[in-house]
This record gives structure tokens, sequence and C-alpha cells, in this order.
């Protein structure tokens, strides 16, 4: 048991002396959590606000006025220009200025006035489906707003009381993340992501790296255990994995105020399980992999790319196909992206985590274990 | 110390016996005994004899897919010897190797290495083998002292131990006050000394060494052989896999494998005599490979090869055939400055005389 401590202090130590020569390799693992954290938390965000929307007032009354400002004053909307043709939009459109045209025809004024329904084209460019969608929804519902404050005050003037007519009026409110702040809701799972680039990209390099120096068959011939070798490369590793999901969640909650409604605990379990699966895929990879480069490429493959668009992080996962969506089961970053969102927008415990959370332990286990038996059967080819 | 292999080692001069070889004090011994190298004290759950050959290998046999690698071969190792193990690449040293290290599993075959079936129980026979590849095995990015340490901690060395053999080590690779550069601005012969100080940090009885000399330059080479005849003194048994027949001279016992089959072993003297029934002639010439083209077919040359800068040409034992016909056919040939002379067959003429039997 103390010999068997030694050999894997001994690996530790060694892989902690390797890091430190390797400034390039400290470097990236330091500093990229942070920077692709600042780089995605700006860079992806699906919030779309100041729109900005070019009119066209044809009527140019005191009503089309008063109906422009309602568009200016909501945050939604950033009337950036003023138009006088159609064929204006056009090129608006084209040079990506505005996004949004809004077309008021002449006599606006004098139909509302008469206590008709005016009518108002909305132009919105299709080519960004997203913001399109929305950029629709808002200004339906800026529409629709305006309409009743305009019945309202049409009855007070005609000295009605509409409070008598029986409305509905629904109140829709958006639980955790109030705001709809697509960052709040993207940082909590991009950390999940981050920490499978780092882990499973350094490690999947190590055991090649072994192999092409001959410290693998030295090793081998030794009295070090496989499973001493592993876990002497895993446990620097993890330490270094912590410290980014440490980096990563404070400057998460300080610069983006992402809140942390869960228990901490809970967390960091779940990422320590992560942790341990990923650097077990990382492991995996480097025991099958013939050569460096082709390692990074896997773990590239295997690591980054699910981790990013089969997580549930970009992509709702109940929006992607069901094949995918089975697929994506095989990532362990799905399961992290859950919890992480659970704990930190939702407060979320074990008693609503645990399957996440034993999926997890589950698949650190399997991972570390077959990345051993592989190992040593390359070795033994 | 009934059941240790080796003995303290003692002040007297030993009295050498392969059977029993008792450690010599090598030159580090002499200026302070306090760092004289120990052996490693047995472990108590598996006591080995001490009488036995170190390695014993009877029908061992290794196939990938329908290739057999090695092909049930049988041979011993007295203990304390130096063994070369000769064959061009891909011959099956190196899985040999692998077998009696225990990293791979024969088909079929014993095994037997310091008495233990390493086949079985390969963690028996782990703490008392060591192990150097051509690859070196060297934490490159890593200082001299870090790579002694990292290997110490491998084999669990107590920490007075590994001050002393660190010491040794260092005097050995001649690498006294460099402790601390980084492992990859030393030069090929300074790496494969503390490689070589690496792989003996913990004192093996057996040393297994596969083509430790590859790819270094000859004067390493020799300074390298020094040292392995050093540990030799000091009783440990080594086990050396080449390709480079002048070292074959170095080694008390030999053995040929070839296509995965030992095909004649014995000392360099034994083989260079039992086994040779050619006479050989060596030949100088400006145009070496037009004369080798030519000597291929001349008659009654049985065999002629490339040897270091000259060529060598074999004959049958009986053959009529001296130096200066050979000179005199040459010369007819257009190879005017051809210079003849018999020489004492090489372990190498003798390899090539074995493989063409083979063929």
């Amino acid at each position: 048991m103390k010999a068997s401590l030694t050999r894997i202090g001994a690996v530790t130590n060694k892989e902690f002396k390797h890091l430190l020569r390797d400034v390039r390799t400290l470097a990236a693992v330091v500093l990229l959590p942070v920077i692709q954290l600042l780089l995605f938390a700006y860079a992806i965000s699906f919030d779309v606000d100041n729109v900005p929307t070019m009119v066209i007032d044809y009527d140019k009354t005191p009503a089309s006025s008063e109906y422009v400002r309602a568009y200016d004053a909501s945050s939604f909307f950033k009337v950036v220009a003023h138009g006088d043709t159609l064929n204006q939009v056009d090129t608006a459109f084209d040079a990506n200025t505005a996004r949004v045209a809004v077309v008021i025809p002449a006599g606006f004024g004098e139909t509302i006035a008469a206590g008709d329904k005016a009518q108002v084209a909305v132009l919105i460019d299709g080519s960004e489906p997203n913001s399109a969608k929305i950029s629709q929804a808002y200004s339906v519902a800026l529409n629709q707003l305006y309409d009743q404050s305009m019945t309202k005050s049409w009855a007070a003037s005609q000295g009605l009381d509409l409070s008598g007519i029986g409305a509905l009026e629904p109140r829709v409110r958006t639980w955790y993340n109030p705001e709809r702040n697509s960052t709040i809701f993207l940082i909590p799972g991009l950390m999940a992501v981050i920490i499978a680039i780092v882990t499973v990209q350094q490690t999947a390099v190590t055991l090649v790296r072994e192999r092409a120096l001959g410290t693998e068959e030295q090793l081998l011939v030794s009295p070090m255990r496989r499973t001493e070798l592993m876990v002497g490369k895993l446990l620097p590793w993890t330490l270094i994995a912590f410290i980014d999901v440490v980096m990563v969640i404070l400057l998460g909650m300080a610069v983006f105020g992402v809140p942390l409604r869960g228990t901490p605990l809970v967390l960091a379990l779940g990422s320590a399980l992560f942790v341990f699966a990923s650097l077990g895929m990382g492991l995996l990879i480097s025991a099958v992999a013939p050569s460096a480069e082709t390692a990074n490429i896997m773990a590239l493959m295997i690591a980054f790319l699910p981790s990013f668009l089969l997580s549930g992080l970009a992509f709702p996962l109940d929006q992607i196909p069901v094949v995918l969506q089975w697929f994506s089961g095989i990532f362990p970053a799905r399961y992290m992206v859950t919890i992480s969102r659970g704990v930190f927008l939702k407060g979320s415990g074990f008693a609503e985590l645990w399957p996440e959370l034993l999926t997890l332990a589950g698949y650190a286990l399997v991972m570390v274990l077959v990345a051993a038996r592989l190992y040593g059967r390359k070795a033994r080819a | 110390m009934s059941e240790h292999p080796f003995p303290e080692p003692s002040p007297q001069f030993p009295e050498h016996s392969p059977q029993f070889p008792e450690p010599v004090e090598g030159p580090e011994a002499s200026t302070s005994s306090a760092n004289l190298p120990q052996f490693p004290e047995p472990s108590p759950q598996f006591p080995e004899p001490v009488e036995g050959p170190a390695i014993k290998v009877t029908g061992l046999t290794k196939t990938f897919g329908t290739f057999a690698a090695v092909d049930g071969i049988d041979f011993e190792v007295p203990r304390g010897q130096i063994f070369g193990f000769l064959g061009p690449n891909g011959s099956g040293k190196t899985t040999t190797i692998r077998m009696l290290t225990g990293t791979l599993r024969p088909k079929s075959g014993l095994a037997e290495v310091l008495g233990t079936d390493v086949v079985r129980h390969p963690e028996r026979v782990q703490r008392r083998i060591g192990y150097m590849s051509q690859k070196f095995s060297l934490f490159e990015d890593m200082t001299v002292d870090e790579n002694l340490k990292f290997y110490a901690g491998v084999y669990d060395l107590p920490a007075e131990k590994f001050a002393q053999q660190r010491d040794y080590v260092l005097r050995m690779a001649d690498l006294v006050g460099r402790e601390d550069e980084l492992t990859r601005n030393l030069s090929v012969g300074w790496r494969q000394r503390l490689a070589l100080g690496a792989a003996t940090i913990h004192e093996p009885e057996l040393l297994f060494l596969d083509e430790p000399t590859s790819g270094v330059d000859p004067v390493a080479r020799r300074q390298f052989w020094d040292l392995l005849y050093e540990l030799a003194g000091r009783g440990v048994t080594l086990f050396v896999t080449t390709h480079y027949m002048d070292e074959a001279a170095h080694c008390n016992q030999l053995a040929f494998i070839y296509r995965g089959r030992i095909i004649a072993e014995g000392s360099p003297t034994e083989l260079r005599t039992k086994y040779m029934d050619q006479r050989i002639f060596d030949i100088t010439v400006s145009s070496a490979d037009l004369a080798l083209d030519y000597l291929v077919s001349t008659e009654g040359v049985d065999e002629a090869y490339l040897s270091g800068a000259s060529l060598h040409a074999a004959t049958a034992a009986h053959s009529p055939l001296s130096a200066d016909d050979l000179r005199q056919r040459l010369i007819g040939a257009g190879f005017a400055d051809a210079v003849v002379l018999e020489v004492e067959p090489t372990i190498e003429d003798v390899f090539v005389n074995l493989v063409s039997r083979q063929r």
C-alpha cells in the first residue's frame, strides 16, 4: 500500500514537472478557460435587443410620430434611420444597417382619428431566423399594446368605462431567468464544455507521449501497476480542472452576474465526477491513439464538438432529432450541463439531480477502467 | 542472506564463478566505502533459490496471427554472465525480451526468470529485474536528478538508499555537477549512461538491454560496454540484444536468433570454431559494389558480403582457393587495387554462414 502510494506520488510529481516546464500548455490550461468564457459569453448571445430599425413615415402626422416613439421607447427596437421610399429598406437590409423597417402609410393619422383600424407594415430581415422570429413577436406585441392604449384613451375621451368589460389579460412570467438573459443561461453550460475541452485534450496526449518516449515500456517492466499510473496521471489534472471550475464560476458570477441558487456541494460533486469522466475519456483516447496528432484530433471530435453541440448548450436537447438525442447520451457533457444549470439557475439539489450525478459517476468509473485495460493491451500487443 | 542471489559486497577479492557470482568492487568503492552500492534485500514472501540459472526458457513460442515471432526457443543464461542475444531486426529479439520481462504473454512454453515463472507471476520478478531500451526511456523535459528521483519512486526506494544510488549513478554516468541539467540538453552518450543508471537504480539482479547501443557513436558504445562489464563484475546478469555483430565478442555467451528460432549458441570462441566450416577472406578494393557483384558470382566463393569498410568472401573449408588466387581473379576482372587477406572469422562471418545454411 505504501509502495503503491509512493508510485502514484512519483507519477503525480512528474506530471506536475512536465506541466511547469511546458509554459504553453500551462498558459493554455489556465488562460484558455477564461478566454473561452469571455469569448463565448459575449459572442454567443441569443438575446435580441436594440434591433436597428428603419422608419418610413408617409403620413407625417402627430399620430404617426407618436406611434414611432413607441418603437423608440422599447429597448427592443432602436430607430436608426428615417427613410422616404421603400427602396431604402432594401439598401439598409443589404448593408445590414437595419433589420426591421416600419412603414406607416399616408392616412394613418386620419384613419385612427376616424376610429377605424389603421394598418402599418413591419418588414423584417429574415436572413437571421432567430432574431427575425423574435422581432416579429415583439412587433406584434408592441402593436397590441399600442392598440390597447389607444382603445383606452379613445374610450376615456368618449366617457366610457371599459373596466366593466371582462377582458382576459395574460401575464406571462419567465421563471429562473426572468430577464431571459441568455448569457446567464449559457455560462453554467459553458463551464461544462470548457472543463471538457481542457481535460480531455490534455490527458489525451499524455499516454501517447509516454509511448513515444519509451517510458511506457519501462514502466510496464517495473512494479508500477497500470491503475497506479492512471491515478497518478489523473490527480494533477483533477486539481487543475478544479481550479478552472472555480475560476469559471467566479468569473461568471462576478462579471456576468450568474446567480448561484443551489448548494455549491452538489455543483462540486457534479464537477468532480465530470472531471473524472472527462479525464477518463482523455486517457481512453490516449490509450488507443497511435500519435499525439491523432489524439488531439480525436479529443476535438469526441470532446469538443459533441460537448458543444449535443449537450444542450447550443441547442435545446428536445429540439434536435431523436437519433441525435440518443447519441448525446453517450457524452458526459450533457449531464454536466443539466447539473450546472440546475444548481445555478434553479437551485436544484440531490433530490432533482441524482440521476445525472449517478450517470456521471458510472461514466467516470467505466472510462478509467476501460482506459486502464486498453492501455495495457496496446502496450502488450 | 541465504536466499539472496547475491551476497553483500565483500572487501576481499571475489572468486569468479558464473554459478555464484560475487560483486566486485567498482572503482567508486575504493574512493568511498559509504557509497558502495548495495544489492536489494530479497522480498521475504518469495524466497528465491540461489542456485540455478538467471533465465531458463523452454519451448517459448509467441505468435501474432499466423506469424510465429518466436518459435519454440530454448536457452539458459547462467547467473553473472553477459548473454548476447543476436539477430537481425524483426527476428524475435524484442518479443523474447517482452516475454521474459512479463509484459507479453507467450502462446506456449516456459520462461523462468530468477527461479520464478515470469508468465504466471510477473509481479514477483519485476522488482528484481531492470530493463533498458534503445529509446532510453528518460523524460527529456526533466532534469537528471528528477529522472532518477522518478524511477526511485517507481521502485519505492528508501531515501538513504536513493541517496547512495544517486551518488553512484551520477559518478558512473559522469554527470556529477550536471544534476540540474535538463535531460534533453545532454548528448546521446550521456543520456545513454543516465538511462542505464535509471534502469539500475533499484539494483536489479538481472538487466535486460534491448539494443542499448543503437544510434550511439562508436566511442560512446565502447564506454558503454565498459559500464556493462562493471555491472557484470558486480554480479549482475546481463541479457543484451544487439544487431551490431562486433559487440557480440564482448559477451560470455551468445545465442543467434533468426526468424524466431535459435540457430546457434555458445561462447564467441565456440561459435567461431564449432559452427564455422568456412574460410574467410577480407578484400579491400576501391569499387566495392562492383567487386561484390563479381565475387557473388565467382566459382568457389560461397558467400560474399560487406563487412565494415571491406568485403568478406567465404569459401568452403577444404576449398583450394588461396588469397593470392582470389586476388589474381579480381585483378583479372579489372579490380587492380584489390588487396586480399585470409582472416579469422568474426562473429558476423559465423552469423552470415549460419543464415545462409538456413536458406
